[in-house]
């Protein structure tokens, strides 16, 4: 019973982490920017889930629209802004380590300043009232429905990246800038609105994740890109697909571990990263996969 | 004479601080099929992409229908009338389809869909590969759907880099008979190429060594030059 429970919790979670993760695969695609800010983002989501319902009592669901084109018009203006000096550079990888740790520090200190250190959450009932019965065990309902809300969204990336004309300019550019470029695609303005989709991602994940993490604080961020880091590694970087995968074995990995070694559970994204950096480099799905 | 559709003038190009062209002029007139020569390293690419402004153009001027080009980005050029086809030719994780689709991206979906069911036409070998992804075509094939991704936006020229790499003399043969047709039909080339087989069918050349213009003149012309001859005929 007890691992049946981890078993489906974790694939539950994993679902979500994958959601958490997939932006931070979608920028690392785009001119291979880590952006070390996405966890920051994903807390600002979760803020923005607060405030919206405390505020003007909208449900978390609804947040879940409203953050889609503020994150995507922020990411589209910032990647603007970061992409000449990027461009210039002889190293624009480590660069954007560089400067997105920057960002990221810099966020979490705006918001421990304006939003205050506490922890903030949200009432489970804002987002689903009741727990929720699968095959005989009782699970969260915010569990269940954070995972059924990921899961279109996912679909709707997979279809943006694989079915629509934008899609495949984004995987043009991915695949090969200059090459992109000159079929007449402007791949500044591509990059841009897909670094503005990766941040909209994170920021739709930190709407669910104020439930699934117990609330939403500003120092969270660091942590949230390492679990990230560590879903995409495993899955297999710039693979959608790829990430859905690491997200589940992540997931797994983290409510076994929860299950029958908990003070160890913390340690779970670290270990996966070493294992996956050891043995399998480019990831469960590999190469193949990565062309899916 | 028909007017000059693409004319470069004294351009220069560099990769970082490593000049590789220096002051080389060429011109396209409207319906020509120009064969840029020279051997590996001889700077071919590199004008190429100089003309498409992929690589950093320290002095030179670049008109297309009379009109400056050379401060353009990339994807404005191309906008206006300029298919590319690079020497790999395809994004080798897209699918074939993908890829002919991506070329009409200047001129929109229902249009590039309109001209891709055209090509396919023509090209039935590339309509029953469209879901195959195009890094698992052979060379030849992959050079098939490099051409049709550069025509499917209906350039009015079309900028080729070594269409003949990696191919068998077969599939060397098709090509330069594609091109010949394409020309026939109005459509302007510039070819960079080091394949002989590409001047049969040439108005004009220009030979590029060591980043420079060594020769600019007819097919005839070319022939009749001895040290060219020898250098791209072979010693008879």
């Amino acid at each position: 019973m007890l691992l049946e429970y981890a078993l489906v919790s974790g694939l539950l979670f994993g679902v979500f982490y994958a959601l958490l993760a997939s932006g931070l695969n979608l920028a690392f695609g785009m001119q291979r920017i880590v952006n070390l800010a996405h966890g920051d983002v994903v807390m600002l989501g979760g803020f923005g889930a607060w405030e919206l319902y405390y505020g003007f009592g909208v449900p978390p669901l609804v947040t879940l629209l409203i953050v889609v084109p503020l994150a995507v018009a922020a990411g589209f203006l910032l990647f603007q802004a970061v992409t000449p000096r990027l461009s210039r550079s002889d190293d624009p990888e480590m660069l954007s380590l560089v400067l997105f740790f920057g960002i990221s520090q810099t966020i979490e200190a705006a918001a421990a300043l304006t939003l205050s250190n506490n922890q903030r959450s949200l009432p489970s009932s804002s987002l689903a009232g009741h727990p929720m019965t699968i095959a005989g065990q009782t699970y969260p309902g915010t569990l269940v429905v954070s995972a059924i809300v990921s899961l279109p969204i996912l679909a709707a990336l997979f279809l943006y990246l694989y079915r629509s004309p934008l899609g495949r300019a984004t995987r043009a550019v991915m695949a090969d800038p200059q090459e992109a470029a000159a079929v007449g695609i402007a791949v500044k303005r591509v990059s841009s609105l897909s670094f503005g989709v990766s941040l909209a991602l994170a920021a739709m994940a930190g709407v669910l994740g104020i439930f699934l993490f117990g609330g939403a604080s500003p120092s969270e961020g660091v942590g949230l890109t390492v679990i990230s880091f560590a879903v995409i590694v495993l899955g297999s970087l710039g693979n959608p697909l790829g990430t859905l995968v690491g997200g589940v074995v992540y997931g797994i990995a983290y409510e076994l571990t929860q299950t029958y070694l908990s003070s160890w559970a913390d340690l779970v994204p670290y270990v996966l990263l070493l294992v996956v950096m050891l043995t399998r480099p480019s990831g469960l799905l590999g190469r193949s996969a990565r062309r899916a | 004479m028909p007017e000059p559709l693409l004319s470069a003038e004294g351009i220069a190009a560099s990769y970082g601080t490593m000049q590789v062209l220096w002051d080389v002029t060429v011109e396209v007139r409207s319906g020509e099929n120009v064969v840029l020569l020279g051997a590996n390293g001889a700077g071919k690419t590199t004008l190429l992409r100089a003309l498409l402004g992929l690589v950093a153009m320290p002095a030179g001027a670049i008109t297309f229908e009379d009109r400056p080009i050379h401060h353009l980005r990339t994807d404005e050029r191309v906008r206006l009338g300029i298919g590319y086809m690079s020497e790999s030719a395809v994004f080798g994780d897209l699918t074939v389809e993908e890829n002919v689709l991506l070329g009409g991206w200047p001129v929109g979906r229902r249009r590039a869909r309109q001209r891709a069911a055209e090509l396919y036409d023509t090209m039935p070998d590339l309509a029953q590969r469209r879901r195959t992804r195009a890094g698992s075509l052979s060379g030849g094939q992959r050079k098939m759907v490099g051409i049709a991704k550069a025509l499917v936006a209906n350039p009015r020229l079309v900028v080729m880099d070594e269409p003949s790499s990696g191919l068998s003399p077969l599939f060397v043969s098709q090509v330069v008979s594609t091109l010949d047709q394409l020309s026939s039909s109005g459509v302007s080339l510039l070819v960079a190429e080091q394949n002989v087989a590409f001047l049969g069918p040439a108005d004009r050349v220009y030979v590029l060594e060591g980043g420079r213009a060594r020769f600019t003149g007819s097919v005839a012309d070319l022939e009749s030059d001895t040290a060219m001859h020898d250098a791209f005929f072979g010693l008879n």
